[in-house]
C-alpha cells in the first residue's frame, strides 16, 4: 500500500512540475494526457466489456464542436462567428473566455454522454463485428455531416476563441495542459473507483460470455449503455479540451478524426494490455513517444515506421505490455506459480 | 506489488527521455537563418506540398547561391527546418508549436493549404513570430486581424470571380445558369463564396450547388445533375484531387457544358495527364510563366519555368512559383529590417512592396497581397494532341483568345 502511495505522488508531482521542467514540451505534455484519456476510455468498452468500439471517437469529437459552440455562442451570435468570410472579428475578455470554456466542458461532457446512452440503446444489442463495424460508421456519418453544417463552420472549420492575454506567453499552454491533467486525473480515478466495483465484474462477465451472464439475471444491456455512456462522458471532456488546445476544429480532420485517433485510441489500448487499469496509460505513453520520435527521425516515413510498430506489437506483444509482463514476472501481479505444475503443463504440450 | 517498481522505472525513464532530447536551435545560428515549415508530405495534400517544398528550395539554393542575405554588414545563408503535417490541421498547430517553442525557430514559412495554415496561424500570432506562406488562400485567414501573417497571393474569393464575369459578359451581359461544386474544406468553400458574391452582382442564378466530399474520387452525382439541367457554367475546386476527378468524369460521362472553370490545373499536371480531355478547361491561377514581371533572382517566369523543371524534373505550378516567392519577400524584409529582431521584421514585412518574378507584393492591413490579380488559363491542345496551358484573362497578359462555348463531345 505504501508503494502505491508513493508512485500516486511521484506521478502527481511530475504532472504539476512537467510543465515547468519540460517548459518546451507543454503541448506534448497536454495531448499525452488527452491520449491516455481516451485509451482508458477505450479500454473500458474494448477491454472490460469486449465490445470493440470504433464509435468513442463520435464523443471526442461531439465534445470539441460542443464547448467551443458554447465558449463562442455564451457571448456572441454563432453564427455570425463561423460564417465563411469572417467579417467580423469578435474578442473575448478573460472572463467570457474561462466563464465559456468552464460551461462548454460541462455540456461537451454531458451531451455526448446522453447521446451514447441514445445510441448505444439501439445498437449495442449488435455483437462482436457487427457492432465494431457499425460503430465505424458513426464517426463517419458524423464527419461528413457535421462538415456540412453552416452554423459550425462546416468545411470552412471552426476557429475556437482565441485565448485572451492573461500573464505571460507560456499562460496559454500552461493552461490547457493543466486542463487535460485535471481531467485525465479525474478519469483514471473515476475509473479506478468504478473498477473497483462490481460493475467491473458484470463488465467481464459480458465480455467472457454475455449468455450466460445474462441467464444468471443480469441486466446486459443497462450495464452495457451504461458504461458507453461513462466512456462518452471522459471522451466528450477529451474533446473539449483538445478543441481549445488546437485552436481550429476541421469536421473530418481534427474533431470526427477516426482514421487518426479513433484507430490509435484502439491501439494504444491494445499495445498498453487491453483489460488492465494500468495497460492504456502504459500504451499511450509509449505510443505517444515512438511517435514523436517518428516523426523527427522518420520524416515522411512515419507511418511506415509506425505500421512496423504494430506488426511487431500484434507479433510479439498479442497482450499488450502489461500482458507480456504479467507472463513474464507473474509472481509480480501477485499470481502463484507452482514450479512443477508449470512444467508439468510444459511437457503436456 | 512489485509491478509497481517497473511503472515508477518506467516513468523515470521517460522523464530522462524528456530532458536529454531538449534540442534548441536559435534561430540565426553563425551565418544560417533558420526558418520553419510544417509541410504535407503525406495525406491528401502531399503533392501540393511538395510541390511548396521544392519551390521554397528552390528559392534558398537561389538565394544562397547569389550571396544570401545581407543583414547589418554581415552574409547570411537561409536554411529550412521541415515537419510533415500529414495534411491534419491538428498536426500543423502541433508542429507550429514545436518548430517555436523547440526548435527556437523564429521566423515561419507557410504550409500548404488554407485550413492548415488556419490551424498555424494562431501559434505564430501567439509567439509573434512572422509568418510568410504562400498557400493559404482563405479570405477568412485575412479579417482575423493577425498582425504577423503576410500572404503572397490573392484571397481564395477572387479565384473564379473574373470566370463568372466573363461568361456574362459573353452572354451579353445577361446574368448566367452556374453549377457548382466544391470540396468541404476551407479553401474551395471560399472560392465558393467568392461565386455568390459575382452570381449575385451579375444577376446569375445557381442552380446546382454540391459540397463534395474531402476524399475526392467521384462526383458522379452531379454531373449527371449538370446533363439533365444544361448550366451555362459548370465550376468546380477541390484541389488537385477535384480537377483530376472532374476532369476524368466529364470526359467518361460526356458532359457537354459552355464553360467549365476550375482551380488546381496546373497542380494536377491535367494537360499532361488528361491530354485532350482536359482541353477548354479554364483554370484559375495565381501565377503563369508567361506573365511578365521580373526581379533579380529567377529573373522572369520563364527562366523559373526552365531552372525549375531542370532541377524537380516537371513544369512549376504556381503553388511552386509563390512558395519561392515567400523567401524573396522573407530576404527583403530581413535586409530593410536590417536586424533579426521580430517586431523590426514584422514592420518591414509589412512595409513590403516590391516586384518579382510570380507578380507585385504589398501587403494590406490583413496581410493579404493585394497588388497581383489572378489569371485566368485555358487548357488548349494542337491536332498533334500537345496541350498546353495559354492565359486567356486579363487581356493584358492574354496570349490566346478565349474558345466559348466549349465544343460539344459530339462534335470533338
Amino acid at each position: 500500500m505504501n508503494k502505491n502511495i508513493i508512485l500516486y505522488a511521484a506521478i502527481l508531482i511530475f504532472g504539476v512540475a512537467a510543465p515547468f521542467v519540460f517548459p518546451a514540451f507543454k503541448v506534448q505534455l497536454s495531448i499525452l494526457c488527452i491520449l491516455i484519456i481516451l485509451a482508458i476510455t477505450w479500454n473500458v468498452q474494448g477491454g472490460e466489456m469486449g465490445y470493440n468500439t470504433f464509435g468513442n471517437i463520435l464523443f471526442y469529437g461531439l465534445g470539441m464542436y460542443l464547448c467551443a459552440s458554447v465558449q463562442v455562442g455564451m457571448f456572441f451570435p454563432l453564427a455570425e462567428w463561423t460564417e465563411g468570410g469572417g467579417e467580423k472579428t469578435f474578442v473575448h475578455t478573460p472572463a467570457q473566455f474561462f466563464q465559456g470554456f468552464a460551461v462548454g466542458l460541462a455540456v461537451a461532457a454531458i451531451v455526448p454522454a446522453i447521446v451514447a446512452g441514445l445510441i448505444g440503446y439501439s445498437i449495442l444489442g449488435l455483437r462482436g463485428h457487427y457492432f465494431a463495424i457499425c460503430t465505424l460508421g458513426l464517426g463517419v456519418a458524423a464527419g461528413e455531416i457535421s462538415g456540412g453544417i453552416e452554423i459550425i463552420g462546416a468545411g470552412q472549420g471552426f476557429t475556437t476563441p482565441p485565448f485572451p492575454k492573461v500573464g505571460s506567453l507560456e499562460a496559454r499552454g500552461e493552461f490547457f495542459y493543466f486542463c487535460s491533467f485535471a481531467v485525465l486525473i479525474f478519469t483514471f480515478l473515476a475509473v479506478k473507483a468504478i473498477y473497483s466495483t462490481r460493475f467491473k465484474l458484470v463488465l467481464n462477465a459480458i465480455r467472457d460470455n454475455e449468455d450466460k451472464a445474462e441467464a444468471m439475471g443480469i441486466q446486459t444491456m443497462k450495464y452495457k449503455i451504461i458504461g458507453w455512456m461513462i466512456s462518452a462522458f471522459f471522451c466528450g471532456l477529451a474533446g473539449g479540451i483538445m478543441g481549445g488546445l488546437v485552436g481550429y476544429i476541421d469536421s473530418t480532420d481534427v474533431a470526427f478524426d477516426g482514421r487518426e485517433m479513433g484507430v490509435f485510441m484502439v491501439l494504444m489500448a491494445i499495445l498498453g494490455g487491453k483489460g488492465t487499469l494500468w495497460g492504456p496509460v502504459i500504451g499511450a505513453t509509449v505510443f505517444h513517444i515512438f511517435k514523436e520520435g517518428f516523426w523527427t527521425f522518420f520524416l515522411g516515413w512515419q507511418y511506415v515506421a509506425l505500421g512496423v510498430l504494430i506488426v511487431v506489437i500484434v507479433i510479439y506483444f498479442p497482450e499488450g505490455i502489461m500482458g507480456w509482463l504479467r507472463e513474464k514476472y507473474p509472481e509480480r501481479f501477485g499470481e502463484v506459480v507452482d514450479e512443477a505444475d508449470r512444467k508439468a503443463q510444459v511437457e503436456l504440450k | 506489488m512489485k509491478i509497481k517498481n517497473i511503472i515508477i522505472t518506467f516513468v523515470s525513464a521517460i522523464a530522462i527521455l524528456f530532458s536529454t532530447s531538449v534540442v534548441s536551435l536559435a534561430k540565426v545560428v553563425g551565418d544560417k537563418i533558420i526558418l520553419g515549415a510544417a509541410i504535407s508530405l503525406t495525406g491528401k495534400y502531399s503533392s501540393n506540398g511538395v510541390h511548396t517544398q521544392n519551390g521554397y528550395n528552390m528559392a534558398v539554393d537561389r538565394i544562397n547561391s547569389m550571396g544570401g542575405v545581407k543583414v547589418g554588414g554581415k552574409t547570411y545563408m537561409f536554411d529550412i527546418i521541415y515537419y510533415d503535417d500529414e495534411s491534419n490541421p491538428k498536426r500543423a498547430a502541433q508542429l507550429a508549436e514545436r518548430l517555436i517553442s523547440q526548435d527556437g525557430v523564429e521566423f515561419m514559412l507557410g504550409p500548404y493549404s488554407s485550413g492548415l495554415t488556419k490551424a498555424i496561424a494562431p501559434v505564430t500570432e501567439k509567439y509573434g513570430v512572422p509568418m510568410v506562406e504562400a498557400n493559404g488562400a482563405s479570405r477568412s485567414l485575412f479579417t482575423k486581424g493577425y498582425k504577423y501573417l503576410f500572404a503572397v497571393l490573392a484571397p481564395a474569393n477572387l479565384y473564379l470571380d473574373v470566370a463568372i464575369r466573363t461568361a456574362v459578359e459573353l452572354n451579353g451581359g445577361k446574368g448566367v445558369r452556374i453549377a457548382q461544386a466544391f470540396e468541404q474544406d476551407a479553401f474551395s468553400q471560399d472560392v465558393r463564396l467568392g461565386i455568390l458574391d459575382a452570381a449575385k452582382e451579375t444577376g446569375s442564378k445557381i442552380i446546382i450547388d454540391d459540397k463534395l466530399p474531402k476524399e475526392l474520387n467521384d462526383m458522379a452525382a452531379t454531373l449527371a445533375k449538370v446533363k439533365a439541367t444544361k448550366p451555362d457554367v459548370l465550376v468546380v475546386s477541390g484541389h488537385t484531387k477535384g480537377a483530376l476527378t472532374a476532369i476524368r468524369q466529364i470526359a467518361e460521362m460526356k458532359v457537354d457544358v459552355p464553360m467549365l472553370a476550375m482551380t488546381h490545373c496546373d497542380a494536377a499536371k491535367l494537360s499532361k495527364q488528361h491530354g485532350a480531355n482536359s482541353q477548354y478547361a479554364l483554370c484559375a491561377s495565381q501565377w503563369h510563366k508567361t506573365l511578365t514581371y521580373k526581379d533579380d533572382f529567377f529573373t522572369d517566369g520563364m527562366t523559373y519555368d526552365a531552372d525549375f523543371t531542370k532541377e524537380f524534373g516537371y513544369a512549376p505550378p504556381y503553388q511552386a512559383a509563390e512558395s519561392s516567392a515567400a523567401l524573396l519577400v522573407f530576404k527583403d524584409a530581413f535586409e530593410r529590417a536590417g536586424s533579426f529582431d521580430q517586431k523590426k521584421v514584422r514592420d518591414a514585412l509589412a512595409a513590403t512592396n516590391m516586384q518579382t518574378f510570380y507578380g507585385n507584393i504589398k501587403f494590406a492591413e490583413g496581410g493579404q497581397n493585394v497588388d497581383k490579380p489572378m489569371v485566368l488559363f485555358q487548357v488548349m491542345c494542337d491536332d498533334a494532341g500537345k496541350c498546353e496551358n495559354k492565359v486567356v484573362a486579363p487581356l493584358k497578359w492574354a496570349s490566346a483568345e478565349l474558345i466559348h462555348p466549349i465544343p460539344k463531345w459530339s462534335e470533338r
